[in-house]
């Protein structure tokens, strides 16, 4: 990040965006036009100023450009651009690597640094060659000491906390999973005795699990896919309303985010309680009961899911859009896109990063889900038909004193999401995105 | 200003507006019907016809939540852990992201990479061996079996996000003032501190919502001292499966609610700022 | 690929550390101590109308405190349905666990095993009031000739039916189980408003007599040998007989089928329902609720006419925790909490019927009530097994899961009563 400050003179960002002067409520304008009037430099944060530099810096960027913009994926070139003329052909391109994400402005000067062997050519480009030259491997860290023991100073706290806390509960819980380990052997009544994977044995082949396991993929999935829907949809819709509407679905989402998951869940298990809840008089529903059937009762939940967690998306999406240069989405227009294909062929691929990144933290949040379906399935539904991964690792542990048939649930999840990281880190990484 | 805006022609932007607002009632019900219920006189939260306003405003759910228990004291529990968890995550991750976006060391990418890892633990796993952990600290049944596993879960992401903001304050400010001849230390706490300090604010919410939400520890660890107790346990003790005491649970929300709601506005334009850094970093 | 190798390196590193050693035990041995002063705990189970229950407790505590300078009884009162965590959590950790609680007689097997209970075998013998014990009551807390705690009260559940509704529909009160079903039927088709006889789905206790007047068994065997007896034909008649009570022409099953006994009580004690399975202890509840004076209570009618359905022999007991460092104050409080004089005022303001013979006939001329309770208790009653798996389970909703799995249509009797009783052997497998 410190890279767009690099290039982002004081005078850019000033110059840049005024937008956030305005009086109304617009979290994003706001946030750029506050950072932007804090300290020389500390602005970058806000998505505004981010947004500045690539207007700004748009005549330079466009000729420095073209070849490490040249990465994002195809679909980012507008089919009608050439008939935009070339500013705008050049903001388009630009912007993936200034605008939306900054990353990639820093991740030329890393490659530049010969670390992905690309042509050395490309490095001694435009501004970037009169900066201090980055040392290899430090890829956008501060070009001052390396410090010596000074960052493992700074470190040690963290460490020690998440090594303790963290790292040695993850290993009790792979150590755990290789025992029998009942009530009888944490008690001390018997001894514990390794079961090598007789958990893992006994796990996988109790038809239940499966059963959950693939209940929580399904379930887990519908959310994502809902939240994104819902929260990119709204995101461009915020862009096309005056102040007020904006004002009054931010601040409902914001309401909605800031709820905690216990009081979501019972609020939303009354808003459909089958005697006094309004949602059953609306639709005239009787008194049917939305926790009885299965699929309904999964509903009912991701219903509430959805709605405390599509803000994030929303918010995110949203100001990612801000940062989109305003002269593409005028062409696009002009060109007499449809908002479908406008998002399609203009802002999805441009925000591609940031929907990698909600996308994930969607997945991984979703496939947690715990409070939810414990309070409002009442711990896992009729005869466990709501059960997921780990409201069933809790039950089998804690209900069930199976601390190591839980624990080996645990494992099981923790591989899996172990795996989500790691698509996560390669997409990263095939961006050319620095750490 | 806004360049999408400048060219909607005028139905279509009505039709936008006009669903927007829409969906911000629809979003915004569950919340006003919460706040509703605790208000709603006994007689008409239990009504089988719910009517979405109230003509009896009375404060007797809350008094009852109040009276209930000591829902005061577990509220004030519940603000110690978050407090204490936002202060102690914020001041560890603040150290933390300086020393990866700082300074250049051996295993500095593998550490940001564990980070990012870390993030995906998934927390509820580890209450089996977190449980056994503060069984032999012996912090089982006290507030510290809370804040410091929480402390723990919101480093990752709080030091992920944070490290944008310590990556903006340009190095040319570290430079000079070095040459000022301030000490190291001097620079991390007068100077680089102040600046990244509206980061930490919008990271601390999320740490605060972890701590502040936690059911399943508090269920966990709590174990038989009922003045360690949190608010979300107080909460579904009004829940209760057979016979849920509506009144009492929607006041208890709605109390939960807003300390978190406040939080939330009062640091929102930091945290959308921040998210758009943490998320394209 | 720098990053996967380096994470691959980590991986490899991880795992090198995590060398090969046992996770630990707590040392849940008996504590030396034997404070004089301090703070006791209590847990006591949270009832459908607790208050009058805390009345007298906070009685028996004043007059404790009093007796005892220095001493302060903090008493908490635990809900039923997740108390099997919390228990376990008190063994797992002995400083916070209480010194005294309260515990379900289905408990007493798996408590002991998980070495929570004191051995208070002397200490009950050297106790003037215990010689009048019921030995059913005796027997709950007794495992391998050792007493683990004093009986509370007995709880055995009979049939609450609605006097008012059975005169206007001119029913009589049945005789047999069909009976009992047909009348259910015809309360809620004359009154839809109401559940003919309130059934839950988790209610194990409830259903259980269906199980067991049908001639089935839980289980069969002694000692550490037991068998699940839940797919027998016997057994399956009766989940066939209780789960067929689950429909629109009854309790809706996605109302009922995931309430507990709990729920069924407050069911008939808000006059929605014409008849409910409920015990002595439930008595309080329903005479607080808008149905007093509007119902009476009669033995729950077996198969044949004139027979009685063998009911749970259920009941609590109270029990001092090995962990405890107040043994002779804990000991003490325990036979206080379980005094004669304490379970005749909780009768009075509970309707728990005492454990004491001479206490439990007493009462019995007074209170009318008492009367098909005792009825059913001398008719013969029915215990979980006596293994240290029945906790297992019973905590891990097997039972439960049974009656729902049939109630939702997911499985037939047949398919879910063997599952049922493939998990209970597994159990009892386990466990021993």
């Amino acid at each position: 990040m410190s890279r767009v400050n690099d290039h982002a003179e004081p005078a850019d960002t000033e110059g840049g965006r005024v937008a956030g002067a305005s009086a109304e409520f617009d979290p994003v304008e706001a946030g750029g036009a506050s950072a932007g009037a804090g300290a020389a430099g500390s602005d970058a944060v806000g998505t505004g100023a981010r947004a500045s530099e690539t207007r700004a810096g748009t005549g330079a960027a466009a000729g420095a450009a073209p070849a490490p913009a040249a990465r994002p994926p195809h679909g980012s070139r507008p089919a009608h651009a050439p008939a935009s003329g070339p500013g705008n052909v050049a903001a388009a391109e630009a912007a993936p690597a200034g605008g939306v994400r900054e990353g990639s402005v820093a991740a030329p000067a890393r490659q530049g640094g010969g670390s992905t062997g690309r042509p050395p050519g490309k490095e001694a480009r435009g501004r970037r060659s009169g900066r201090a030259r980055v040392r290899r491997g430090a890829s956008g860290a501060s070009p001052l000491v390396s410090g010596g023991w000074t960052p493992w100073l700074y470190l040690a706290p963290a460490l020690v906390v998440l090594g303790g806390l963290l790292v040695y509960p993850i290993y009790q819980l792979g150590l755990i999973s290789f025992f029998q380990y009942t009530q009888a052997q944490v008690s001390g009544g018997e001894p514990t005795t390794f079961e090598g994977f007789g958990n893992y044995a006994e796990l996988f082949g109790d038809p239940q699990f499966w059963q959950v396991l693939l209940a929580t993929v399904l379930f887990a999935t519908a959310c994502v896919v809902s939240t994104l829907a819902v929260g990119c949809a709204l995101a461009v819709l915020l862009t096309r309303v005056r102040a007020l509407p904006r004002l009054a679905l931010m601040l409902a989402a914001l309401g909605a985010w800031a709820t905690p998951a216990v009081t979501g869940s019972t609020v939303w298990l009354f808003l459909f309680d089958p005697d006094f809840g309004p949602v059953n008089r609306m639709l005239g529903l009787g008194d049917h009961s939305w926790t009885y059937g299965r699929l309904s009762a999964f509903f009912l939940v991701l219903l509430e899911v959805v709605w405390c967690s599509f803000p994030f998306v929303m918010v995110t999406v949203y100001a990612g859009i801000r940062a989109v240069p305003g002269e593409v989405l005028e062409a696009a227009s002009l060109d007499g896109a449809s908002q479908w294909r406008i998002w399609r062929s203009v802002l999805a691929p441009m925000l591609r990063p940031i929907l990698v990144v909600v996308t994930i933290q969607s997945i991984i949040w979703d496939f947690k889900v715990f409070t939810q379906i414990y309070v409002m399935t009442n711990g896992g539904g009729i005869a466990g038909q709501n059960l997921v991964l780990n409201v069933y690792a809790y039950q089998q542990a804690f209900a069930s004193s199976q601390y190591g048939l839980g624990s080996a649930i645990g494992v099981v999840m923790l591989l899996i999401l172990l795996a989500v990281t790691l698509v996560y880190l390669r997409l990263l990484r095939r961006q050319g995105e620095e750490l | 200003m806004n360049p999408l805006r400048a060219r909607v022609r005028r139905p279509g932007r009505l039709a936008a507006e006009a669903s927007a607002l829409l969906i911000a009632v629809v979003v915004a019900f569950p919340l006003y019907w919460m706040v509703l219920s605790a208000f709603k006189p006994a007689g008409e939260i239990e009504s089988s016809e719910p009517r979405p306003w109230t003509l009896a405003p009375s404060l007797d759910s809350f008094r009852h939540v109040f009276g209930q228990q000591e829902f005061g004291r577990y509220f004030l529990n519940s603000l110690l852990v978050a407090g204490c968890v936002v202060i102690a995550s914020a001041l560890i991750a603040f150290l933390a992201a300086t020393a990866v976006t700082r300074f250049r060391f051996r295993l500095r990418t593998t550490l940001l990479i564990m980070f990012l890892v870390a993030q995906m633990v998934p927390v509820e796993a580890l209450t089996i061996p977190l449980f056994f952990l503060m069984r032999d600290a012996g912090q089982l049944n006290t507030l510290g079996s809370l804040i410091l596993p929480h402390i723990a879960f919101s480093l990752p992401f709080a030091i992920w996000m944070l490290r944008g903001f310590v990556k903006a304050v340009p190095e040319a400010l570290e430079e000079a003032a070095y040459i000022d001849g301030a000490s190291r230390a001097r620079f991390l706490w007068q100077i680089l501190f102040p600046l990244v300090l509206p980061g930490l604010v919008a990271t601390s919410v999320f740490s605060f919502i972890s701590a502040w939400n936690d059911f399943l520890f508090a269920k966990s660890f709590i174990i038989s001292d009922t003045s360690q107790s949190t608010l979300p346990m107080a909460l579904l003790v009004f829940y209760k499966p057979d016979d849920p005491d509506w009144g009492g649970v929607m006041a208890a929300s709605t109390v939960m609610t807003i300390p978190v709601l406040v939080f939330f506005v009062l640091v929102q334009r930091r945290l959308v700022s921040g998210l758009g850094g943490a998320v394209k970093d | 690929m720098k990053l996967s190798v380096r994470f691959a390196g980590l991986t490899a590193l991880a795992a090198l550390l995590a060398t090969a050693c046992a996770p630990q035990t707590s040392s849940n041995s008996s504590s030396d101590k034997d404070e004089k002063t301090g703070t006791l705990r209590v847990w006591l189970f949270q009832e459908v109308g607790n208050a009058p229950k805390e009345k007298v407790v906070d009685s028996v505590v004043a007059g404790f405190e009093k007796a005892h300078k220095g001493t302060k009884v903090d008493v908490e009162y635990i809900p039923v349905d997740t108390r099997a965590q919390r228990v376990k959590a008190a063994f797992n950790d002995p400083a916070s666990a209480p010194d005294v609680m309260e515990y379900g007689n289905t408990d007493t097997a798996g408590h002991v095993k998980d070495g929570g209970l004191l051995d208070v075998t002397k200490e009950f013998g050297d106790w003037s009031e215990a010689k009048d014990t019921d030995p059913t009551a005796r027997q709950s807390v007794t495992v391998d000739g050792k007493l683990y705690g004093a009986p509370f009260y007995v709880g055995v559940r009979a049939l609450y039916y609605r006097t008012d509704v059975f005169e206007e529909l001119g029913l009589s009160v049945p005789k047999t189980m069909d009976e009992l079903a047909s009348a259910a039927r015809e309360i809620r088709a004359a009154k839809p408003e109401l559940y003919g006889l309130v059934v839950g789905g988790a209610y194990t206790y409830g259903a259980m007599p269906f199980v067991w007047a049908n001639g089935g068994e839980i289980a069969s065997g002694k000692g550490g040998s037991y068998a699940s007896g839940i797919d027998s034909p016997e057994a399956r008649k009766g989940i066939k007989a209780y789960t067929s009570l689950f429909g629109d022409d009854n309790c809706p099953a996605a109302k009922c089928a995931g309430m507990g006994g709990n729920d069924t009580i407050s069911a008939f004690a808000a006059g929605k329902a014409g008849m409910a399975i409920g015990g002595d202890f439930s008595h309080t509840a329903v005479e607080a609720g808008k149905v007093k004076g509007k119902y009476a209570v009669v033995p729950l009618p077996g198969v044949k006419s004139g027979s009685i359905a063998p009911a749970f022999a259920g009941g609590n007991n109270i029990g001092v925790l090995k962990s405890t460092s107040h043994r002779t104050l804990a000991v003490e409080l325990m036979e206080q909490l379980a005094s004669k004089k304490t379970q005749s005022e909780l009768f009075e303001a509970m309707g728990f019927l005492p454990t004491f013979t001479d206490v439990r006939q007493q009462v019995a001329r007074q209170e009318p009530f008492v009367k098909p309770f005792v009825r059913t208790l001398s008719a013969g009653t029915k215990f979980v097994p006596a293994s240290p798996a029945w906790a297992q389970i019973d905590s891990s909703l097997v039972l439960p899961t049974m009656f729902q799995e049939v109630i939702s249509g997911k499985k037939d009797v047949t398919k879910a009563s063997e599952d049922a009783a493939k998990k209970m052997n597994a159990a009892f497998g386990s466990a021993g």
